[in-house]
């Protein structure tokens, strides 16, 4: 009787873990776009990274859905997604990657400040601040999604 | 981690695999994977349920580690 649950249980961790690298490549691709976009002030340079922003960004989109499709679909409260995510390892890892991602994210405020206020001194105000905040969101996230899945990996 | 346990032996002994074991406990395999090697240590919850699910005392699975224990 227990079988069908653990099997089912193992797929949804491997195919949770699959969405992960995706949302992962994601957000390394959205960030480095948006901050492309922000460091570039309108003009030529700017033009060209917004309109080649939207080849890796429909790229990505199309991987994540392909992705998700070869999964089945999973019933919030069936039994193996229930198991899977009250799961004490993946709470540890989670809690873990969370912990690190958040000292990451505040240790790197003063440098991105004097990074961004070097880079963008010649910029209008809004722009540097945007951009700080943006590195700061993608920092976050990358940090968090890519330690839940290093410390996650079968070993 | 400070707590040492003997559950791979007492899975063995019952014949149980980890995934066995997992679905007996209500977790995942890869949290027994951790317990058993060593990377996590169960809250008393789990410790609990897989007591129960190997039919024994959580004394006789898990026990704190020599350096802890003269500590104390």
């Amino acid at each position: 009787m227990t079988e069908p649950t653990v099997d089912r249980s193992e797929l949804f961790l491997s195919f949770n873990r699959r969405k992960m690298i995706a949302l992962l490549g994601i957000v390394i691709v959205v960030g480095a776009i948006g901050l492309a976009i922000l460091l570039t002030p309108s003009g030529p340079a700017w033009r060209t990274v917004s309109r080649a922003s939207l080849i890796p960004v429909a790229i990505a989109i199309i991987v994540a859905v392909q992705m998700s499709l070869r999964g089945r679909r999973w019933a919030p409260d069936s039994p193996e997604v229930r198991m899977a995510m009250q799961d004490e390892w993946w709470k540890t890892n989670m809690d873990r990657a969370s912990r690190i991602a958040l000292v990451v994210v505040l240790l790197s405020q003063y440098p991105l400040a004097w990074l961004f206020g070097l880079i963008m001194s010649d910029l209008p105000q809004p722009r540097p601040s945007f951009a700080m905040a943006f590195a700061t969101i993608t920092l976050g996230a990358v940090t968090q999604l890519g330690l839940f899945l290093y410390f996650d990996r079968e070993s | 981690m400070g707590v040492r346990n003997t559950m791979k032996v007492e899975r063995a002994k019952r014949d149980l695999t980890q995934a066995h074991l997992a679905a007996m406990a209500g977790v995942t395999r890869r949290s027994i994977n951790a317990i058993e090697a060593g990377r996590m240590v169960p809250s008393v919850l789990l410790a609990l349920k897989i007591a129960r699910a190997l039919g024994i005392s959580v004394e006789e699975i898990f026990s704190l580690d020599d350096a802890l224990e003269h500590r104390l």
